[in-house]
């Protein structure tokens, strides 16, 4: 147990508000940031935006920007101090073209979901659950 | 959501505690099949000879004779057929050096063994629901 | 002379590293048996179901409680050795602040008052934080959970020297009887059985372990119409012996 920061990367406003919201009425403890595309992400990740601690939480949809979403995760997997990230992608996407390569990185799961609000909370709650279930190391 | 159910692969040297995740699986519904390997030295030989089918998951102790868990996790990520597995660890360690190379060889999740059964058991509930929202 | 002095000091030092070690292992290794123990018997309770007999009920759970204990003071035991290995990271803390959190953390499920009065030149000081944290938060712990009244009174005091930080926390509690004043930072003491407070004694001996370690002081001494006073004596420059 302890407390992280959350890093999702979407390119929706929408649905950033609707994590937020969701985050807010299930109570969750861990800090929700949120960057607009790749770039920004990385730019709070190890670039002029760097978040401190470093989130060990990252939230995205690999099946929405082509392969930004891959070549990012890349990245941070070859990345010293970031490898360690624990990745979830959430896809609303029929088409699951991206799911094999994100496997192939090592992802901490591969989740379907909705964003209506009431199955949002749903998966926002289980989500929770298990995060505060899991331990972190102390790194910052 | 997807309701076939993956095989589990158990790597834990310790009797009680592989008693402990049966009936704690059972308690909580979980049927999907569950092998049992004593050790990483033993759960290689599973693997890498097709002894069991391949699991899609794998709760791992770390403090294990022969081989422990962070070796064994080395190993498996250099293996192309098996390194994609989701590992769960599953220890008794509050070691930070052992959540870092764990996280670092990237498990999905670090748990630490609860002194309470019934801790467990809620433990394995929410990873339970954690497993039926992922597609694996 | 000097080459004496030198190997004592040697051996000195290596007793210690393997005294730490020991109790490491100890307190780490014997973790599985017991969770097996505590495990086995919630098996064996849901095992029974309904049953006639109350007393074998009441007995695993006995059994349970006291495995709970060993866990406790296994932990205790861990702690007491990691002092000087762990946490060792100067950094700048506002003692105020320090102060007001650590007492904001009991306020909320206490039925105690708490008072805090500070005469501080300079609130900033550069120190074990995490230490002096732990130190203050074991004292006020005994001080809340050692009561006997319906009213609950700590006062926390904390006047500056030239060369520390003098920290005194007061409670109307029952006190501690003469006899035994001695004993209290010893580990696992316990004033009253551990079936009347269910708590492992291993606070103060921390505490005083850490105060060792900076180079301060903690004491003991009995107020006014009984309570107990603890007096902490941290120094502003800590030099570490590594």
């Amino acid at each position: 147990m302890g407390n992280a920061s959350i890093l999702l990367v979407d390119n929706r406003k929408a649905i950033i508000e609707s994590f937020r919201k969701s985050f807010s009425e299930i109570e969750v403890k861990h800090t929700l940031f949120s960057a607009a595309n790749e770039n920004e992400a990385w730019s709070m990740l190890d670039g002029s935006q760097k978040l401190s601690p470093v989130p060990k939480i990252i939230l995205i949809d690999v099946n929405r920007t082509k392969n930004k979403g891959i070549q990012f995760l890349n990245a941070i997997r070859n990345h010293t101090d970031l490898k360690s990230i624990l990745v979830f992608v959430i896809t609303d996407s029929e088409t699951e073209i991206n799911k094999a390569a994100a496997l192939n990185l090592n992802i901490a799961g591969y989740i379907p979901m909705s964003f209506e609000s009431q199955t949002l909370n749903s998966f926002v709650s289980v989500l929770n659950e298990y995060w505060n279930i899991i331990e972190f190391s102390s790194q910052k | 959501m997807n309701q076939k159910l993956v095989n589990i692969l158990l790597v834990e040297d310790d009797e009680v505690d592989v008693m402990n995740v049966k009936r704690a699986f059972s308690k909580n519904n979980i049927m999907n099949t569950l092998f049992v390997a004593g050790n990483g030295v033993e759960a290689l030989e599973m693997l890498e000879n097709h002894i069991i089918p391949l699991p899609k998951i794998i709760i791992l102790d770390i403090n294990m004779p022969k081989m422990n868990g962070i070796e064994f996790l080395k190993i498996m990520r250099e293996n192309e057929k098996l390194k994609n597995i989701s590992v769960f660890v599953m220890t008794t360690s509050n070691e930070d050096s052992d959540k870092i190379n764990a996280y670092n060889l990237n498990v999905a999740g670090y748990i630490l063994k609860p002194l309470s059964f019934e801790k467990f058991l809620t433990s394995v509930a929410t990873l339970k629901n954690f497993w039926q929202l992922c597609e694996l | 002379m000097k080459e004496a002095e030198d190997k004592c000091q040697q051996e000195l030092a290596a007793l210690k590293k393997e005294f730490e070690e020991f109790v490491y292992i100890v307190s780490h290794d014997i973790k599985s048996p017991m969770r097996a123990i505590s495990n086995i018997t919630t098996w064996i309770e849901e095992d029974l179901g309904t049953v006639e007999n109350q007393e074998v009920l009441a007995n695993l759970s006995l059994l349970k409680n006291r495995v709970n204990r060993m866990e406790n003071m296994m932990n205790g035991l861990l702690e007491l050795s990691r002092v000087d290995r762990v946490e060792l990271e100067f950094y700048e803390v506002n003692i105020s602040k320090m102060m007001a959190n650590s007492i904001a953390l009991f306020e909320t499920n206490s039925n105690v008052e708490f008072t805090l009065n500070t005469t501080l030149i300079n609130e900033n000081c550069v120190t074990l934080g995490a230490k002096l944290q732990k130190v203050i938060l074991s004292v006020l712990d005994n001080a809340v959970r050692f009561h006997d009244k319906e009213n609950r009174k700590v006062g926390v005091e904390v006047v500056e020297t030239e060369s520390d930080y003098e920290i005194k926390v007061s409670d109307n509690g029952p006190g501690i009887p003469e006899q035994v004043a001695s004993k209290i930072f010893s580990i696992f003491y316990t004033v009253n059985s551990k079936d009347v407070v269910d708590t492992t004694g291993a606070g103060l001996a921390i505490s005083c372990k850490i105060m060792k370690l900076v180079g301060g002081k903690i004491k003991y001494t009995a107020g006014i119409n009984n309570g107990s006073i603890f007096t902490l004596i941290w120094p502003k420059i800590i030099i570490l012996k590594n």
